[in-house]
Order: C-alpha cells, then sequence, then structure tokens
C-alpha cells in the first residue's frame, strides 16, 4: 500500500526531465542509506522509488565518490545492502534483489548478440507479423512475411516473448541463432481472453461468471439493436424486446429480478449497468423519447414496468461491437460497487489490426414482415357475432342513438358487406430494409487504425412514410511507443439516428370493425361521422398524418492512457465522456382532426444524457516462484445529468407553422434535470499459484450524491478461488480424457443505488400546462418526504465447474448462483389516500433468486474440409421472496407471499363456463363454485390464491455452425418456458366478445351459445347492459387467462457462400462472400394467436421476421 | 483509498447545489408568503386530472348517468357502467373520482402543516390560508363520502400513518367536514380575498355548510346558513340573465374557478357539446326533460339541441365556450346563489314554514320565465316534491346535485328507488354508493368494500 502511494505521489511530482547530470559527488561518512540515495535523486534528476519496508533509518553507510556515473554511485551505495536497482528510462527502481526472478538487465559485462529465428503454427508454416520482444527490455520486433525475425543489441540468455494472436505466448533464453520456434494454438473455449471490469483475463483462470458473445454472433444476426442480438446466446440473461416499430426498447435482465415492483401490476424489470469501451452509457437502457410515437403507443410493453420507446442503443450498429461481455456474479461485478447489483454489460468496439490497410465493405437487404401474424373476424363471422350478442342479452339492435341498450350502429347503420382488414392494414406490409457498412482498418506494429460507417434504413411496416435511419462512424487509434511503455487508446463513436413516426395510434386499431365506414373519403379527407354518428374510435387515418421526428445524437468518446514505470507496474487513466441527445419533434395538424374543433398543435422535446467518467489506475504484474499476481488499484469519478427539456404548443394559425415553436401563440413549458455525481476507489488482487490454484479479492467504496448527507458511502467486496484440477498429476495421469477442469467458487456483494437523483428531500416544483393562477404560477409537491434511505445490498454466491474433454473438443461449464438482495429500496406504492401513488425508501425485504446455468460448446467434427461446432446452453432460475417482515400490514400485502416467487399471480381458480348459466364460473376460497368472488387475498376474506407466477422456468439456445468448403451454415434456436398472460387476457383487455369490436377468428365456435354447451368462452355479451359482464373482471384475474407458454424460435439462420480467392483477386478482391441471414423464421410454440414473445396481447405491432440478403468484400 | 479519499475530499466531489433547478425543497417553500401562494395556487388551478380534482366533466358525467339526467350515447364506454349500474371495483371510471381528491386533500394538508405556527408567514396571511384550504379540504371530504360513503379521513402528510387508515364511518367524516367549515367561516372574512370570486370568502364556507347541514337534515343550521348569503348584497339572481350565470363576472357565482387555458374553457362544454353534424356523446334524457314545464327558458338556455337525420337530440348546454377564443369567458362554478335559495326553500319546508320555501321556489322559477307557484295550501311533501323538482331542473348537471337528491330520500316520489326503479333497469339500493377501487384496497387491505360489489 505505501508503495504504492510513494510511487504515486513520485509520479504526480515527476515532470523535471532528465538532465543526465551524470556526475554524482558525494563525500559523506555515517549517513543513512535514505540520504544518500535523496542525495543520488537531487543531482542525477533521475526518479527513486522503493517501498518504505526495505530501507529504514537504521542502515547507514559511508559514501565517498566523486564524479562518477550514476550506475556507479548507485553500486556502490547499495553494496552490501542486499538492494539492487533496475534503470527505465529516468526511473530506477530500488528492490529486494533474492526476491526477483529475473536478472536485472543493466549490468552491461555480457555480450551483445545478434538473434534470428523463424516462427512456425501448428502445422509447421511460418507466421507472419509474430511479436518478438525482450521480456523486461524495450526491444521488440516482428517476424517478416517469411516468418523469420533478427534483434541485435540483445543479451545471451535474456528472456525473450514471442506472441501471435490466437496462439499461447512463447518464453525463450536468447541465442544467436534459435531455429524454428514452434507457437502453440490457444484454445478458443478455454483461453479466450474475455473483457471484465476494469481488464481482461483468459477464461481459463477466471473465477467469475462472464459471458461473452463475440462480433460473429453478433453480425450474423439482421438486427439493429445489439441487445437484440443477445437473445438466447447467455446463460443467465433474459432479452425482451418490446414491439416490432424499428428502433424500440429492447430489455436486459441478468439472472432474474432482484427488486420489488413498483405498482402492484406491472413486473419489474431489473437493468443491468451498461458500459461502452470503459465509459458507462450515458441514457443507459432508458428510453430516449420525451413524445409519445408509434414505439410508445403500443398497448403492450412485454408486461413489464419498464416506460418503452425508442431505444438508446439504436444508436450504436452491431457490426462495430468486438465483443459484448456479461458480468454476472459478485466476482465479476463487486469492483462495479453500489451499480453492479443488477449485473454489468461490457460493450467493447472493434480496434485495428496492424499490417496492410484493408477496407472491408458489407451491404445487405431486408425483407420484413410480421412474424406471427393474427387472423381476425370478417364482416360477415363479426356481424353473425354481434347478432348473437344481442340474442344473447335478450336485447334488440337498434338505429337509434337514444336507444341506450341496443344502439348498434354496426348492424343498423353500417354497410353491411363492406370488409375492410384492418390487421392486414396495420401490420401486414412487407418492407424493405438497407444496410451498409465500410470499415478501413490497418496500421504498423506501433500504430493501429480503424474506422468505419455505417447506414441502416428500416421501415415500418405499419402504413404511412415511416422508417428509422441510422448513421453511425466508429474510429479507433491505438498506439504503443516504441519502448513498449506508452499506449494509447482513443475511440470516438458518432451515431445518428432518425426515427419518423406517428404520434399515436398504432396497433390497436387491428380491432376496428371490418365494417366500419370508411374513415377517408374519396378526396383524402378524415371522416369523422357517419350519417351524423360519431365514429367513436381514434380515425387511424388521422394518426397517420401527426408525425413525430427523432433524432438522436450519440456520442461515446473514450481515452485510454498507460504506462509502464516499472516492469509490471502500469499506471493508466481510463476517461471517457458519452453524450446522448434526441430531439424531437411531435406535430399535431388541424386537418388530422375533426374540423369542428380542430387545433393546431405541436411538441418539442430535447433529451440530454451525458457522462463523464474519470479512472486513475495501477496495475501491477509480478511473480513470486510459481505465483503470478495481478493487482489493480483506481478510483472513479463520474458525473451523469440528464437534462429534458419540453416544450408544447398551442393555438398555431397554420398547420405548416408546426415544424417551429414560433408559430404557437401559447406554450407550456416543461422540464427535468437530474445529476447524479458519484466517486469510488477499487482495487482486485489476484493471485494464481502454479497455474493451477486462483485466489481473487476485490472491493470498492463508493459515495452516490443521491443519498442523504451521512447516508452517501458505502463498502462492497468480493473473494473468489479456483482450482484447476486437471493440471494435477494424479489426475492427469488416470483422466486422460479430461484436457481442463475447473472448479471456482466466489461470494460477494454489491449495491443498488436506484439512481434516483435528489429524493431524499421533500420537492415541489412548478407544474407546466397550466395558466397562472391569478398570475401566481402554481406549485405541486413533487414526492413525499423520507430522507431515511440508502444503498440495497445484494449477496451472491457463485459455484461454477469446468470441465474440457477430448482436447477440448467438448467443453462444459455448469455453475450454480445464489443472489440475496435486502434493503430493497424502490419506489414503494402507496394506496392513493397518501396523495401519492409511490414513496422511495428503503424495504426490509429479502429476495433472493438462485439458479443453475450450463453451458455446452462442442467440436463435432473438425476436418478440412468440413467443420462442424455446436454450442448450447440453458438457464433454470427461482425466483423467491425470502423475508419480508409486516408483509401483511404493508402495501405489498396483497401482491406477495413470503416463500413464493416475486412474479406470484394472486387470482381466482377457474372452474369453466357453467353449462346451464352461460357465465364463467371460479371457486372460492372454500372451493364452492360461484360467479362472483369476493375481490382479495384469501387471508384477507377474499378468494384470490396464488395460480402460478411468471417467472421464466427455463431459457435457452442451441446454435450449431457447419461449414462445407466455402459454404457456412448457422442455425440458432432460441428457447424460453413459462407460465404466461395468453390470448383470452388480451380479449377482454379493452372490450369483449359480442362487443362492438373485432375479434380473433380463433374464438369461432367457441362461445357458450345454449344451455347444455361445454364451452371455453362464455356467452357474448351485446353491451355494458348486458348481464353478463360482470363474470369478466374475475375471469381476467384468474388461472382461465394464464397458461404454459413454451416456445422455441429458429431466431437466426446464416447461409453464406465465400468466393474463390483466385476468382476475386482478379477483381481486387482479397476476400468476399455473401451470405442470406434470417431472423424470428420460424416458431414452434404451444401458445396460441399471437407472439409467444408478446404474450398476453394481439394488438401490438408485432415482432418482425426478417429476411437479410448481402454481400460482403474485403480489399 | 480511504486515504487518498481524504486527500481528494471525497464529500465535496459528489456534492450538490441545495436544489435542483425545477424543483425547490419544503424550507424554501414555505419560506415567505409569496412562494407559499403558489402552493395555494396549485390547489385551485385547473389542469386536466392533475389540479382541482373536480374540474374535469367526470364527477358531471358519472352522477348525470347514475341518475336519470344523462344517457351515453357509445353504450361500449365505460361510462356506460354508471348508466347501467354495472361498475365492478375494477371499473376505470371510478378510479380519478376516488384518487383526485386524495391529490388536492395532501396538497392542503401539506399547506396547513406549512404555515401553521410558521413564523415566517404572518399571522394574518396564516389564518387567511387556513380558512380557505379547510373549505377545500371539505369540498373533497363531502363529494367523497357521497359518492362512495365512509373514507378514510387525511387529516396530515404522514404517509406511514396513513397508508394505513380505514374507512372513517360516514359521521366522523360529515363531523370533521363541519369542523373545518366552522373553523373556516371563523377565519375567513366576507371579502374575497383576491380579485373575482374564486378563492373562498366567509360566504363561500357557509354555503358548503348549509348544502352539508342539508344532506344531514339539520334544517334550522341549513337555513341559517343559506339565509346569511341569500341576504348579503354581494350576491345577486334575479337580475342575472340565464345565459349569463356561468359567466367570469357572474354576480350569482359564491365560488367559481377560473378554467380557461390557452385554447379551451371548460371541460363540461368539451365533453358535452357536439361536433356539429354529429350525435353528442352524452344526450340528455327524456326523463329530464320531461321536467321541464312548457315556457321553461332553462330548456331553451341551458339544453343544447341538435338536429342529425331529422332527429332531434338534446345535451347539456349550461357552458357554452368550447374554445378560448370564444367569448366571454367562462368560470367553472362550485357554489352559485340559485342553489342556496333552494337549499333555504327545503329547509324552511322541513321547518314547516311552506311560505318562505314557496317564495323561495318562486324566486327561482320567476327567473325561469315560469309562473309562480301559487301560496294555497299545500303540504308539506307537496312542497317538498315542488323543491325537488326545481332542484332537478335548476340544478342539472351540476356537481352531482341529482344524484345525491335522489339518494336523500326527501320525499317518497322524488327517491332514488321511486325514480330510478321506475324509468330505468339495473338500479338496486346498493348503486347508491360507488365502488371502492379494488386497486385501492389491494394496497390497503383495511378498506372495506361497499355492498354490493365484490
Amino acid at each position: 500500500m505505501r508503495l504504492t502511494l510513494i510511487i504515486l505521489i513520485t509520479t504526480l511530482l515527476q515532470v523535471r526531465a532528465t538532465a543526465l547530470a551524470q556526475h554524482i559527488t558525494i563525500h559523506k561518512k555515517d549517513v543513512t542509506l535514505k540520504y544518500a540515495l535523496k542525495e543520488v535523486r537531487r543531482q542525477s534528476g533521475f526518479n527513486l522509488f522503493y517501498d518504505g519496508k526495505i530501507i529504514t533509518d537504521k542502515q547507514k553507510i559511508d559514501v565517498d565518490i566523486d564524479h562518477v556515473t550514476i550506475n556507479q554511485a548507485l553500486e556502490v551505495i547499495l553494496r552490501n545492502t542486499g538492494l539492487k536497482y533496475e534503470m527505465k528510462g529516468s526511473n530506477i527502481a530500488i528492490t529486494k534483489s533474492q526476491t526477483r526472478p529475473s536478472k536485472p538487465i543493466i549490468l552491461g559485462e555480457m555480450a551483445q548478440i545478434v538473434i534470428t529465428g523463424l516462427v512456425l503454427d501448428e502445422s509447421r508454416k511460418p507466421l507472419v507479423d509474430a511479436t518478438v520482444q525482450v521480456k523486461h527490455g524495450e526491444k521488440v520486433t516482428k517476424t517478416n512475411a517469411d516468418g523469420r525475425f533478427y534483434l541485435d543489441g540483445i543479451r545471451d540468455g535474456e528472456t525473450l516473448v514471442i506472441s501471435f494472436v490466437g496462439y499461447g505466448n512463447r518464453e525463450i533464453s536468447a541465442a544467436k541463432d534459435l531455429g524454428a520456434i514452434q507457437l502453440i494454438p490457444l484454445d478458443k473455449t478455454v483461453d479466450e481472453v474475455q473483457v471484465i471490469g476494469y481488464g481482461s483475463e483468459s477464461k481459463r483462470f477466471s473465477v467469475g461468471a462472464v459471458s461473452s458473445v463475440s462480433a460473429e454472433t453478433i453480425e450474423r444476426q439482421p438486427v439493429t439493436n445489439p441487445l437484440s442480438a443477445l437473445q438466447g446466446q447467455v446463460a443467465g440473461l433474459a432479452v425482451t424486446p418490446s414491439n416490432g416499430v424499428p428502433g424500440s426498447t429492447v430489455m436486459l435482465q441478468v439472472r432474474g429480478q432482484n427488486t420489488l415492483g413498483t405498482t402492484l401490476q406491472a413486473k419489474p424489470y431489473d437493468q443491468p449497468l451498461f458500459i461502452i469501451d470503459g465509459v458507462p452509457f450515458a441514457p443507459q437502457n432508458v428510453n430516449i423519447n420525451l413524445l409519445n410515437n408509434l414505439a410508445t403507443a403500443q398497448s403492450y410493453n412485454g408486461g413489464i414496468s419498464q416506460p418503452t420507446g425508442l431505444s438508446p442503443f439504436n444508436s450504436i450498429n452491431p457490426k462495430d461491437i468486438e465483443s459484448i461481455s456479461i458480468l454476472k456474479d459478485a466476482a465479476a461485478t463487486s469492483i462495479y460497487g453500489s451499480q453492479g447489483a443488477n449485473g454489468v454489460v461490457l460493450i467493447t468496439t472493434k480496434k485495428g489490426q496492424a499490417g496492410e490497410t484493408k477496407l472491408d465493405v458489407s451491404v445487405n437487404t431486408q425483407f420484413n414482415s410480421a412474424a406471427k401474424p393474427v387472423r381476425f373476424l370478417n364482416t360477415q363471422q363479426y356481424l353473425q357475432l354481434r347478432r348473437e350478442a344481442y340474442t344473447a342479452d335478450g336485447l334488440s339492435p337498434s338505429d337509434d342513438p337514444g336507444d341506450y341498450n341496443g344502439f348498434a350502429p354496426d348492424l343498423m347503420l353500417y354497410d353491411q358487406d363492406k370488409y375492410t382488414d384492418w390487421a392486414a392494414i396495420i401490420a401486414g406490409k412487407m418492407t424493405n430494409n438497407t444496410d451498409v457498412h465500410a470499415t478501413l482498418s490497418g496500421g504498423s506494429p506501433s500504430t493501429t487504425f480503424l474506422i468505419s460507417g455505417g447506414y441502416t434504413q428500416s421501415n415500418y411496416n405499419y402504413p404511412g412514410n415511416f422508417s428509422d435511419k441510422r448513421m453511425t462512424f466508429h474510429s479507433a487509434l491505438n498506439n504503443t511507443s516504441s519502448d513498449q511503455r506508452f499506449k494509447l487508446g482513443l475511440v470516438a463513436d458518432y451515431g445518428y439516428d432518425r426515427n419518423t413516426s406517428a404520434r399515436y395510434g398504432g396497433a390497436q386499431s387491428m380491432v376496428l370493425p371490418p365494417n366500419l365506414p370508411d374513415l377517408i373519403d374519396d378526396s383524402g379527407a378524415l371522416v369523422w361521422n357517419y350519417k351524423g354518428i360519431p365514429l367513436n374510435v381514434e380515425n387511424f387515418y388521422g394518426s397517420l398524418m401527426r408525425p413525430v421526428y427523432l433524432q438522436n445524437y450519440n456520442f461515446n468518446g473514450s481515452l485510454h492512457l498507460s504506462y509502464t514505470l516499472l516492469p509490471g507496474l502500469t499506471l493508466g487513466t481510463n476517461a471517457g465522456y458519452s453524450r446522448n441527445n434526441s430531439i424531437e419533434r411531435s406535430e399535431n395538424p388541424a386537418r388530422s382532426q375533426d374540423p369542428t374543433f380542430a387545433e393546431a398543435s405541436a411538441a418539442f422535446g430535447d433529451n440530454v444524457n451525458q457522462s463523464i467518467n474519470i479512472e486513475p489506475q495501477l496495475n501491477y504484474e509480478f511473480y513470486t516462484g510459481k505465483g503470478e499476481w495481478t493487482a489493480l488499484v483506481g478510483g472513479t469519478y463520474r458525473k451523469m445529468s440528464n437534462d429534458a427539456y419540453q416544450v408544447e404548443g398551442y393555438g398555431y394559425a397554420n398547420d405548416n407553422f408546426l415544424g417551429s415553436i414560433i408559430g404557437a401563440s401559447t406554450t407550456y413549458p416543461s422540464e427535468r434535470k437530474n445529476l447524479f455525481k458519484y466517486i469510488a476507489g477499487f482495487a482486485r488482487l489476484k493471485y494464481i499459484h502454479d497455474h493451477k490454484y486462483i485466489l481473487e479479492v476485490s472491493g470498492r467504496r463508493d459515495g452516490s450524491s443521491n443519498f442523504g448527507p451521512g447516508r452517501q458511502f458505502g463498502n462492497f467486496g468480493s473473494a473468489g478461488g479456483g482450482w484447476i484440477f486437471s493440471e494435477e498429476a494424479a489426475i492427469k495421469k488416470n483422466l486422460p480424457l479430461l484436457s481442463y477442469g475447473k472448479l471456482s467458487a466466489s461470494y460477494g456483494t454489491t449495491g443498488g443505488d436506484a439512481s434516483k437523483a435528489y429524493s431524499y428531500q421533500a420537492l415541489y416544483q412548478n407544474i407546466s400546462g397550466v395558466l397562472p393562477f391569478q398570475n401566481v404560477r402554481p406549485t405541486y409537491a413533487y414526492n413525499l418526504y423520507n430522507p431515511n434511505f440508502s444503498w440495497s445490498t445484494k449477496r451472491s454466491l457463485n459455484v461454477a465447474m469446468d470441465i474440457g474433454l477430448y482436447g477440448n473438443a467438448l467443453n462444459l461449464n455448469a455453475t450454480y448462483y445464489r443472489n440475496r438482495q435486502g434493503d430493497q429500496l424502490v419506489d414503494m406504492p402507496l394506496p392513493a389516500q397518501t396523495g401519492f401513488p409511490v414513496v422511495f425508501g428503503n424495504l426490509d425485504a429479502l429476495v433472493q433468486n438462485q439458479g443453475w446455468e450450463f453451458t455446452i460448446e462442442s467440436t463435432n467434427v473438425k476436418k478440412e474440409n468440413f467443420s462442424w461446432n455446436s454450442t448450447f446452453n440453458i438457464t433454470f432460475n427461482r425466483n423467491k421472496l425470502l423475508d419480508f417482515p409486516d408483509l401483511a400490514s404493508s402495501s405489498y400485502a396483497s401482491k406477495y407471499i413470503i416463500g413464493q416467487p416475486t412474479s406470484i399471480i394472486m387470482g381466482y381458480r377457474y372452474k369453466g363456463v357453467n353449462p346451464e348459466t352461460g357465465l364463467y364460473e371460479f371457486y372460492d376460497k372454500d372451493g364452492n363454485a360461484t360467479h362472483t368472488p369476493k375481490a382479495g387475498n384469501a387471508n384477507t376474506g377474499g378468494d384470490q390464491v396464488p395460480i402460478g407466477h411468471m417467472d421464466v422456468k427455463y431459457m435457452g439456445g442451441l446454435a450449431n455452425n457447419l461449414s462445407y468448403k466455402n459454404w457456412g451454415l448457422f442455425i440458432f434456436c432460441q428457447f424460453s418456458s413459462s407460465y404466461s398472460p395468453n390470448y383470452l387476457a388480451a380479449l377482454y383487455s379493452t372490450d369483449y366478445p359480442g362487443g362492438p369490436t373485432n375479434q380473433p377468428s380463433e374464438i369461432l365456435g367457441r362461445y357458450w351459445k345454449n344451455p347444455g354447451d361445454h364451452s371455453l368462452l362464455q356467452r357474448l355479451g351485446s353491451s355494458y347492459a348486458s348481464g353478463s359482464l360482470y363474470t369478466i373482471p374475475p375471469f381476467t384475474q384468474s388461472e382461465a387467462v394464464y397458461g404454459d407458454n413454451t416456445y422455441l424460435r429458429i431466431k437466426t439462420v446464416s447461409l453464406s457462400y465465400t468466393f474463390p480467392e483466385k476468382l476475386l483477386q482478379k477483381i481486387g478482391v482479397s476476400t468476399g462472400n455473401i451470405y442470406m441471414n434470417g431472423q424470428n423464421l420460424l416458431t414452434f410454440t404451444n401458445y396460441k394467436v399471437g407472439d409467444p414473445e408478446q404474450p398476453g396481447t394481439f394488438t401490438a405491432l408485432p415482432l418482425q421476421r426478417i429476411v437479410a440478403l448481402g454481400v460482403n468484400l474485403k480489399f | 483509498m480511504l486515504t487518498l479519499c481524504q486527500l481528494f475530499s471525497c464529500e465535496k466531489l459528489i456534492e450538490l447545489d441545495g436544489n435542483p433547478p425545477t424543483y425547490i425543497t419544503n424550507q424554501q417553500l414555505f419560506a415567505d408568503s409569496a412562494t407559499v401562494m403558489s402552493a395555494v395556487a396549485g390547489v385551485y388551478s385547473y389542469s386536466q386530472s392533475r389540479g382541482f380534482g373536480f374540474s374535469d366533466a367526470n364527477l358531471t358525467i358519472a352522477t348525470g348517468l347514475s341518475s336519470d339526467e344523462l344517457s351515453v350515447v357509445d353504450n361500449n364506454s365505460y361510462f356506460a357502467q354508471f348508466y347501467s349500474y354495472t361498475l365492478t371495483p375494477w371499473s376505470s371510471g371510478i378510479i380519478g373520482l376516488w384518487n383526485y381528491p386524495y391529490q388536492a386533500i395532501y396538497r392542503v394538508n401539506d399547506i396547513l402543516e406549512g404555515v401553521t405556527g410558521n413564523p415566517r408567514i404572518s399571522e394574518s396571511l396564516a389564518k387567511q390560508i387556513t380558512g380557505e384550504m379547510k373549505v377545500v379540504r371539505a369540498l373533497y371530504y363531502f363529494y367523497l363520502v357521497n359518492q362512495f360513503g365512509g373514507v378514510p379521513l387525511v387529516t396530515s402528510t404522514d404517509f406511514e400513518h396513513n397508508a394505513k387508515l380505514p374507512r372513517s364511518s360516514v359521521e366522523t367524516i360529515y363531523t370533521y367536514i363541519r369542523t373545518d367549515l366552522q373553523d373556516a367561516v371563523n377565519n375567513l372574512s366576507a371579502d374575497y380575498p383576491s380579485a373575482g370570486r374564486v378563492r373562498p370568502n366567509r360566504y363561500t364556507a357557509k354555503a358548503l355548510l348549509s348544502k352539508v347541514n342539508l344532506y344531514l337534515g339539520d334544517w334550522q343550521m341549513a337555513y341559517d346558513e343559506a339565509d346569511d348569503i341569500i341576504v348579503s348584497p354581494l350576491y345577486s339572481f334575479a337580475d342575472v340573465p340565464l345565459r349569463a350565470v356561468f359567466l367570469e363576472e357572474s354576480e350569482e357565482a359564491i365560488w367559481q374557478l377560473p378554467v380557461k387555458t390557452s385554447y379551451r374553457q371548460t371541460d363540461e362544454a368539451q365533453t358535452f357539446i357536439p361536433n356539429s353534424g354529429a350525435v353528442p356523446r352524452y344526450l340528455v334524457t327524456s326523463f329530464l326533460l320531461d321536467q321541464f314545464e312548457n315556457g321553461d327558458q332553462r330548456l331553451l338556455e341551458w339544453i343544447g339541441e341538435t338536429t342529425v337525420n331529422d332527429t332531434h337530440y338534446r345535451y347539456p348546454y349550461k357552458y357554452k365556450n368550447k374554445s378560448a377564443s370564444e367569448v366571454p369567458t367562462e368560470n367553472y362554478m362550485i357554489f352559485r346563489l340559485g342553489e342556496m335559495i333552494l337549499t333555504r326553500a327545503e329547509a324552511a319546508a322541513h321547518l314547516n314554514n311552506l311560505d318562505q320555501a314557496i317564495k323561495d321556489i318562486n324566486v327561482v322559477r320567476k327567473r325561469a320565465g315560469l309562473l309562480e307557484i301559487p301560496m294555497d295550501e299545500r303540504s308539506q311533501e307537496d312542497v317538498l316534491d315542488a323543491v325537488m323538482k326545481e332542484r332537478q331542473t335548476e340544478l342539472c348537471f351540476e356537481w352531482g346535485n341529482r344524484w345525491f337528491d335522489l339518494k336523500r330520500n326527501v320525499t317518497d316520489a322524488s327517491s332514488a328507488s321511486t325514480v330510478l326503479h321506475t324509468h330505468k333497469s339495473g338500479y338496486k339500493p346498493t348503486s347508491n354508493l360507488y365502488p371502492i377501487p379494488q386497486a385501492q384496497r389491494d394496497l390497503n387491505n383495511l378498506l372495506e368494500q361497499n355492498k354490493g360489489y365484490n
């Protein structure tokens, strides 16, 4: 620790150039060693580093030197002290001479030689561009086109390190002619280097639960949102798309839901922390739009409580991503302290490779259509249903609006033969998308660069001129100084997304009556009533005339600087800035509205998310005998802000002024400002002994401005260990099949600060949208006063076993985890009588997620012309509310049960349709049949009991990757099983069969008509005048509207053909291929009517089936 | 790391300004009279579903449909459930009727706590504000208790306490309302505290107190409070033409709120006035139309008529201006003298002062262009029926008066059980109270449901 401090401080002070005052003179007797060294430093201008412990004030020496070099001076001073020195540039490190296994470099006595050698791969072919480096020196070279290298000025016996990407490093003693040196390829699955928090590590020695998804996997999927590409790829990671609107949000969740919900209705959904190239992504995974658009207008948001809308990740091109790492357990996330509780997603963008400058161009065109379209009744079927409903109610349809019970314009006034297939109009369109991406990269061994640009256009299969267009620019520059000590990495990314959408409307209009009169007349004008009867529907074509434009500008920049102070000791800084800005305009022209009261209005939004992140770090790697140590100490300063400004303008004189706020006669501004400041110190120490035993501890202390005074700081930490038992001699001998085996475990804590600024104060705000009351701007209370909240704490246990068989042709991973999150920091729901729907604070409840994850990677066939690999993962997560003191008297009493999952559904047990009454029947808590069960939990006198839970029972993915000669085929299937709402839930969500809205044709012949009928659905009801609707609320809260939802989806099929090189060379192309990528091609499911990924609705804009045809050329 | 932290002084690095730019803190709000007034304005100000809890027309629609005033053309809309008495605890129509008053009551309680004993607010201002807020709170509780029966009595901002309050009895709520109003009467002066009649004065408190006493059957008190207002020179009735009753400058107004925004006026006008050539969404029932005698000017002035396909449709038309540009400006009326006159009439009839009752009825009839009813021998029951009929035609579509009058069972002929059984189907005595929203019962299992709902 003190060494670190001394080094840090010395470095901070050190700016002075080395004046090379090499003449040192000291004539002193009986001075302390420290004094002598200080004198050397003063006279030479060199920096001296040493650990305070190894030099004490008791060590006295006599020094008598005159005009000697610094080397000579140090030799004299350190003689007989058991200390040695090492010199690096103008830095001198003094250490105990016996602790360092390698020899000191600066001896000057050994002869300098010229060495030569040849580097070969496993099949004895020359390796071009392999790096040959002096282990503790500055000399470095690369192999030439024949795999040969030359280095001069090397001392005999010095250690050389030879490295090449994808191959294990080889260390060798320097000699004149080294001959052929063969490198051994790394095992891809076991030795793969993966990005982790503040560094990277070989999977072989990892003790944390980290999964990585490579660029290769991401690129095969024709998706625009990089998060979509993760679905099914990673054990323990759930991916939930919100709807089929281009650019809409995609939610991620790592290892289940840890926190309790904010409302009793929607399912909460914890989101992990997102970091791109070391910088927290400013908007995180929160929708970037302030104004309503088609993405927010969908009736379905995945059943989860997060607001949906347009995704910030839409401004990041999946093709610019090198890898995405998902950090799942405390060993991996503790270093993120209070922000790591829900897991961490690290996105690393592509960097250049040294070599010839290459141009890589990829172009594809995509065809999109609804993945699982829903069929609705045609006019005849619909009208028949309506008539039957009136008969069932004993009412006669009437054309008199004053006849409350019978008024049925669809039966009595509208054209009985007109037929409009609204579902086909709204989501039946096949769209054509375009994606172009080009990368230029290359560089010398010391400097590499990469720049890339992409253009993606996604069209809506919603009618109208709507689209999402994206332009992205990615650049990376890396430089290493010639002495290999100073490194620089710069990434600058810019993304621009333009989403054109409609203000509202959306797919709900699919259920408009099929014989609804024309909503638009021959002249193109909107129609608002039919023969004077108002069409009590949102005019679908009116909604198409209310455009919303969103322009998103996304900048991610990061700078990484590091300097190797001493061999193994590197001081570095990561600094980054992320800024995401959305500018929106929403127009509501008078011509889109009912002319009798048309009011042209427009709204404008400006939403800026920023994060600044500075993280100085000190890394130290050293060796003790068979031990390998890696230490990291660092600090974080972070500032994240959200500034959202919105203004609504009313009273425009002309629709054509709507592009600007200037034309509005009245404006209503509103504003939101959040600021979050964060500071932390963190450390990690890892020790690997003999390539067998691994020990790792990490910790973070952090402080957040989100908490009130005295509650800002918290400590988090973890410890983990691993044992690579396959390295044990006995196992090697007795189990030759076993090529790799590791047992690892970790335990630790992370925290959650729920990212809510200023909430510890009682706040009041001026409310927009109202005129001043007698010239006074009104103020309202914004929140309830509850200052005493602090971190939630998660304790995680992770135990994993990794097995590699048959020379790692088959790799298996089994992981058990158990997470417990306590001191829940949530928006607790409150009854309205308190004046507020929620209060933010800690809740003494403990939620546990435990589960198993299995991953199998297998190389089935590996021949020259044919290879076949498979990967498979499956996750079983079980969520449970472990403890909740005072649950019974809390506002959660009706929602949760201790010992049950937090997604538990409290509802009625369902008996069926009573064959005599034709109405739904339920069981009360005593098991008696009733049409009118009592609301509320059984324990408070109601009839609701636990009827199931909505946690995913299991999920996973299966990938097969085949290649035959020039052909490649990748097939990826994703599957999931849960108990979820079925389409019956949606039948009654806005209406009911028999009412004046359309229904899926699935219900035909499935409703009760006559006594004695046994049917799925109860008798029809024509309107609220029907006596049959009182059973609907209990029905929609009963078992009947839930069911098993298990599906296997052929998520991705990618077929590619690589052109023969000879053919390409003629046209100046080095490699090239054509491909066909398909997404959501085929689904096997027991889920009826609609998409199993959008359960409980059939009126959301459907997820898309995409077929992309493309070509990829490298020049 | 600790050392490093001390070196840089970590607390400083995560320090924020005292308040975010878009919010102020409680201490800053109650620091002086001017900012306190902005919180008071927050209680009165109008915005859809956010400010004054009753100004979104939903109370008028719901009670109009539940009584015999209105029907709804779209029998598929959730408001239809009020008409057909098919409300359930999950009906969306009742959510706002329950939630918005409590939002407002929080604001009132917060202001009361903020000004009480606050040395930075002058005593006279604190007294004035306290009086006003108590009128507002009493108004909210009065409408809650008449729609839902006994409700949780929330009198502070302590959410931990308030979240677990069960329903108080109807009597407890009324006792609290009366105490609030009595305090308000004592605190407020006869003059309005600001321009117009938009913030309560003493008579406003008395108007509500009179109404409360009428509902509770304390006839003498109802009479006295109404009488005080009627004799005050501040208010006129006979001289206010029917078409000027709801205007901003109305001299009949005891309390009215400015609701005009930059582009619209009352939500009532927005809701009820049909688009040209279209059938209104809410139709005035034939039962109500039949109550208007021949020559009743109120039928012409306050009930609109539109003709579509040769059929006449009638709709509420007390508020006539939809858009901001229409003149003159209409304010949203909470209490007016006409109601007080009929309150005094009813109280007088109950007190067997039938002459006074008939006189009052005739004042109202006269303005409506109707013949006075003779002061001949009539039974108390007859006079009360006459008052109720006059209330039905004079106070229609205002503040649920008709629905509450039916439920009060003033006379057999004008009681809900008689009227609604005759006119409509589906009515049950338990329909008198709306269900407590089940979502609220889920959040507070001490809330008992009203009879007749599951």
